[in-house]
């Protein structure tokens, strides 16, 4: 396993995320991500991480290793669209049983990968480690390596078990594996100047359809995409590509900013979602290109292109208007990040509560990134009660969110838009965001929520939940108002960094015993914010208030208002 | 031959084989006269136009493919329902064989009916003769506590008086002179088999409260807190009716089920054959005078009936065929309301389970298109429902919808947003709805059985709710009425939706990029 642990702490080390650069040594080295807590419910692990970022490699073989549990819960389990192959929705496991357990698996292994090979002949196999055979000691670099030489076909080991980590981490571990094993293998039938990559775009419903159309138009080559809808050939030669487009935030920046080093591939972190994203994606993918050596009337053309689909786009959304006049939206999402999803919400004429920025200027993007970014702690911030409350005082008509936190506004009976990863539309590109404005209209307009608004008509209105919630929170208010030092221990309660459950009074008595002026001086302190590091926007927030402590908004709360 | 007696194949496959194709090819270019294929492609294209709408929908006296059935269907269905009892109908035997076998293909059960057999010399000179044998023979025979005597058109035409009939024939001793015979007129040229349920179930009562044919005192109505429920025709009565009594057990009411076929339809198969099982006792029925209360689940059914008990004192409530949370609310409420009793928290939870599974899903049903057929009460039923999921029941037709119906189904439309683009169509058969399909195309037909043949033709996908459905089993077990009744109809629905979604994307390295696991 030492080699595990050194890819693990490699792919820690990553010069290309703002956030790790800024860390200390010894930071860095505990990792990026939130550490996981016994008793607590948490994400997926590394082996899902890493499944679900190679899964949509659609011609491949993937095999895992391991009991049913890994297969079994895993198995075609997201909604990636392939334009080809359907092996990669073919579920091979080894389905291991207690005599693998107590003897060892490699042979188990290495017959079901020759059994593929003989019955389904891919162009790779792709052998997924889990827990149960990395306990027991199964080799698999070894076994695939072995069978490699044996069958002559690409065998590639990925080695995350599932208890190295979180989902994240199996995403990096999974782009190591590409780096090490598949990236630089083969070579294209020919290139040209416009061969672009796109790193960590997975065509959930069909997304990246949305917009490879325009990439066609503009004579742009997707020389490989990792791994939406990708073959294991297009990604053996992305070595090739002139530049490179990185969507999903740092799943997989590890893959973008090595390919960078060895090949000298440029890439930019862009993203398709919203009308000015992009527009602004296809203009640095142009200026890459051109950079790169491509013509540079290149850039006319795709302005020429940028401004029919916004026109077109805008259009579309018109008619939408007036159905949206006086429609408040609060958004909580993780999953479609960008803020100018938040702009075309806007031009279609929704009103958002969720934030009080209402400008998109580059710095609200980062803004609005930094306060968006991670939507459980969002929620954790806001109760039910206090969405309800929201609801009920008319605050907001509809929520924007991500899968986690369907159940909370279904009990505030809110209505919400899943906006993340399990939905069932494509809201990418020109077109995604035209659609999303549909599905917005739809979900307001459903008549369901009248039913989930309404308790059961014989009830008495005076005695349900939500009666009682808001009761319940306007005399807190009351007690707290008529009780300065209530007040002040509530205040100084509150959470403000999830992570290591770290309170504002413990970060205000730091800055004021310490004197301290920065998130770093309060990091070493509290040791607030070094886990996700969402919360160092608030611990600033916390530093411009002082000397004079004053009653702490929280960026939740001004978003509330 | 391709058959052969080591391998039988049936018809499915059977005519498929080329000995067979042969001889039917021939057949039609030898005898039949074929028309140029161009032409008949002509023909079938220009009658999905809106010029081949207007000339069906100005049909006068021709009705193709109707959507009801006959009175005598529905008061056979009454009878049964009642402790004990045979349906007896006077007239000709063969409008029983097909009571007896519609009703055998729905429910999978036999069904027990017996007929007077007339013939043409009854058809001459009267079924007197015919009803004092046929009586005769059915009490000793098959043992009934009661028997219902209801009539074919035959009989009507000639104008036989069953009171009369009934009397004489307990005169000559066909019967004992208590026993209990009620009957009603039930001539399948008036109205459809809503019209035989109520008239069936009004003369049953009748019988009973009112002195039995002038045989017994009247009864004198002593008021009880008792409720009486009357479920209608229904093709759901099995699952409906058990439904409906766990109701009103959880809320602690006292109920008559008038009438309770949800047992003589569900035999179990324990090596006895039940001719009779279950149904509301004769006590229940008559004491049924004193109650509080007559609630009909199906107000077009019950429309003569429910005005008996209100002649009676009692206070009626009609609904129509309550489906889902705002219906179903509606109906627990009136019962609260007239009972006095609360509606328990269990019932709460049940609700609110519903909302959720609505909430879970409706964004799939929610802009959809539904084209409804059925009776009346049910379209209303099943209308409301869609509504409230934010559907469009674009067409409701109901070939025994009167023009009260149509208005009331018109209001149903103007109370949501959802039905301003709905029409409704009393009056008019399912070559009408055939048009409307392909005129003003919607995603999916809500029917019975025979609208598979419009599914086939205009491609618009079937989802089966009603009566009489042969061709997929037991769905008449599971209630469509209650908050689980909503939630059956619900999943039958989403049930569809995604078959066609999978159907839709089911084509190899074509559209199976959609084939996917989680919808």
């Amino acid at each position: 396993m030492s080699s595990l642990s050194a890819t693990i702490q490699a792919v820690f080390n990553e010069p290309g995320c703002g956030k790790n650069a800024t860390k200390s040594e010894a930071e860095r080295k505990k990792g990026c991500t939130k550490q996981l807590q016994p008793g607590g419910a948490a994400g997926g692990c590394a082996f899902d991480g890493a499944k679900i970022a190679l899964q949509p490699l659609t011609d491949v073989a993937h095999l895992v290793h391991g009991p049913i549990a890994c297969e079994g819960n895993s198995w075609d389990n997201r909604g990636a669209k392939s334009s080809g192959s359907n092996l990669w929705r073919t579920g091979f496991t080894t389905d291991i049983n207690e005599t693998d357990v107590v003897f060892g698996g490699e042979k188990r292994l290495y017959k079901a990968i020759k059994e593929i090979i003989e019955k389904y002949d891919p162009p790779a196999v792709f052998v997924y480690q889990t827990c149960v055979p990395a306990m027991t000691g199964d080799d698999i670099n070894a076994v695939c390596k072995a069978a490699k030489e044996k069958f002559g076909k690409p065998v590639i080991p990925i080695n995350s078990p599932g208890f190295v980590g979180p989902k994240n981490l199996g995403n990096k571990l999974a782009g190591e594996a590409l780096l090490d094993y598949v990236i630089g293998t083969e070579e294209p039938d020919y290139t040209t100047p416009y061969d672009l990559n796109i790193i960590g775009e997975y065509n959930l419903s069909g997304e990246l359809w949305q917009v490879k159309p325009l990439l066609d138009e503009l004579g742009i080559r997707v020389l490989s995409c990792i791994s939406g809808d990708g073959r294991y050939r297009e990604v053996a030669y992305s070595h090739r590509a002139r530049a490179a487009m990185m969507v999903c935030s740092k799943a997989m920046i590890n893959v973008a900013r090595k390919m960078e080093e060895r090949y000298g591939i440029p890439f930019f972190e862009g993203s398709f979602y919203g009308i000015e994203d992009s527009s602004d994606s296809l203009r640095e993918i142009g200026r890459l290109l051109v950079e790169r050596g491509a013509d540079a009337e290149l850039l006319d053309r795709i302005e020429l292109v940028i401004a029919r689909e916004e026109a077109k786009a805008w259009a579309a959304i018109a008619p939408y208007k007036p159905r949206f006049q006086g429609k408040k939206v609060l958004l909580i999402t993780g999953g479609v990040k960008s803020w100018s999803v938040v702009a075309a919400l806007q031009e279609a004429g929704l009103e958002l509560v969720g934030t009080s920025v209402k400008k998109s200027t580059r710095e609200d993007k980062e803004r609005i990134k930094e306060i968006m970014g991670q939507d459980a702690h969002m929620i954790d911030d806001m109760t039910p009660r206090e969405m309800y409350k929201m609801l009920k005082d008319a605050k907001a008509d509809i929520m924007l969110s991500g899968g986690r936190s369907q159940f909370i506004a279904l009990k505030a009976s809110m209505p919400w838009l899943d906006i993340n990863q399990e939905r069932h539309h494509a809201y990418m590109g020109y077109v995604g965001m035209v659609e999303l404005v549909r599905q917005i209209d739809k979900a307001l307009y459903n008549p369901m929520w009248e039913q989930v608004r309404k308790p059961a008509p014989w009830e008495d209105p005076s005695k349900n939940w939500q009666a009682t919630a808001l009761a319940q929170m306007d005399a807190e208010a009351t007690a707290l108002a008529a009780d300065p030092v209530k007040a002040e221990a509530k205040r100084r309660s509150k959470i403000v960094c999830n992570c290591k459950k770290v309170d504002v009074g413990t970060i205000e008595d730091a800055i004021q015993v310490n004197s301290l002026t920065t998130t770093e001086g309060v990091l070493s302190a509290t040791s607030a914010s070094s886990g996700c590091g969402i919360c160092s926007v608030r611990i600033e927030g916390i530093l411009s208030a002082f000397p004079v402590p004053q009653p702490l908004h929280a960026p939740i709360q001004v978003a509330a208002e | 031959m391709p058959q052969n007696a080591d391998h039988v194949l049936d018809h499915l496959e059977l005519f498929r084989g080329p000995e067979y194709q042969q001889m039917l090819a021939e057949k039609k270019r030898l005898f039949e006269n074929p028309k140029d294929p161009a032409e008949v492609e002509r023909i079938r294209e220009w009658a999905k136009t809106p010029e081949y709408r207007e000339k069906n929908f100005a049909r006068e006296a021709l009705t193709v493919n109707p959507a009801k059935a006959c009175q005598p269907l529905g008061a056979v269905f009454a009878a049964v329902g009642f402790e004990g009892t045979i349906p007896f109908v006077h007239g000709s035997q063969g409008c029983v064989a097909y009571y007896r076998s519609h009703f055998s293909r729905h429910f999978k059960e036999p069904s027990s009916c017996v007929s007077s057999s007339m013939t043409e010399d009854a058809a001459v000179f009267g079924g007197l003769n015919n009803m004092i044998d046929g009586l005769a023979n059915t009490y000793a025979m098959y043992k009934p506590k009661m028997i219902a005597v209801s009539t074919t058109c035959m009989a009507e035409v000639i104008g036989d008086d069953l009171n009369a009939f009934i009397k004489t024939s307990k005169e000559k001793g066909s019967v004992p002179a208590d026993f209990d015979v009620p009957f009603a007129h039930t001539p399948a040229f008036v109205g459809s088999h809503i019209t035989g349920y109520d008239n069936v179930m009004k003369g049953i009562l009748e019988h009973f409260w009112d002195g039995k044919a002038g045989t017994a005192p009247k009864l004198e109505r002593q008021p009880n807190e008792k409720i009486n429920f009357i479920g209608g025709f229904d093709g759901y009565t099995v699952g409906n009716i058990r439904e409906i009594k766990r109701l009103f057990q959880v809320m602690g009411v006292e109920a008559t089920i008038l009438c309770d076929n949800s047992d003589v339809w569900d035999t179990p198969t324990d090596g006895e054959f039940r001719m009779y099982d279950g149904g509301t006792t004769l006590e229940d029925t008559a004491n049924a005078v004193h109650a509080k209360a007559t609630i009909s689940m199906q107000e077009y059914c019950t429309e003569k009936t429910l005005a008996l008990a209100a002649n009676h004192g009692h206070q009626v409530a009609a609904f129509n065929h309550p489906v889902g949370v705002t219906s179903t609310d509606r109906f627990l409420m009136e019962v609260s309301r007239i009972t006095g009793k609360a509606i328990p928290e269990e019932l709460a939870r049940e609700r609110g389970r519903l909302v959720d599974a609505i909430a879970d899903s409706s964004a799939h049903i929610h802009g959809k298109k539904f084209a409804i057929y059925g009776d009346p009460d049910l379209c209303l039923g099943l209308a409301a429902f869609l509504l409230e999921l934010g559907a469009e029941p674009t067409h409701v037709l109901a070939t025994n919808g009167s023009k009260a119906w149509a208005e009331k189904v018109q209001a149903l439309f103007n109370s949501s947003p959802f039905g301003a683009n709905c029409h409704v169509y009393p009056g008019k058969d399912l070559w009408h709805m055939r048009s409307l399909l392909f005129t003003e195309p919607v995603d999916f037909l809500i029917g019975n059985t025979y609208g598979k043949y419009l599914e086939r033709d205009t491609g618009t996908p079937l989802i089966r709710i009603g009566f009489p459905v042969f061709d997929r089993h037991h769905h008449h077990r599971y209630p469509v009425w209650g908050y689980q009744g909503g939630l059956n109809v619900l999943v039958t629905i989403l049930d569809k939706i995604f078959d066609e979604i999978d159907k839709n994307t089911n084509v190899p390295s074509k559209t199976d990029y959609s084939f996917d696991i989680i919808r």
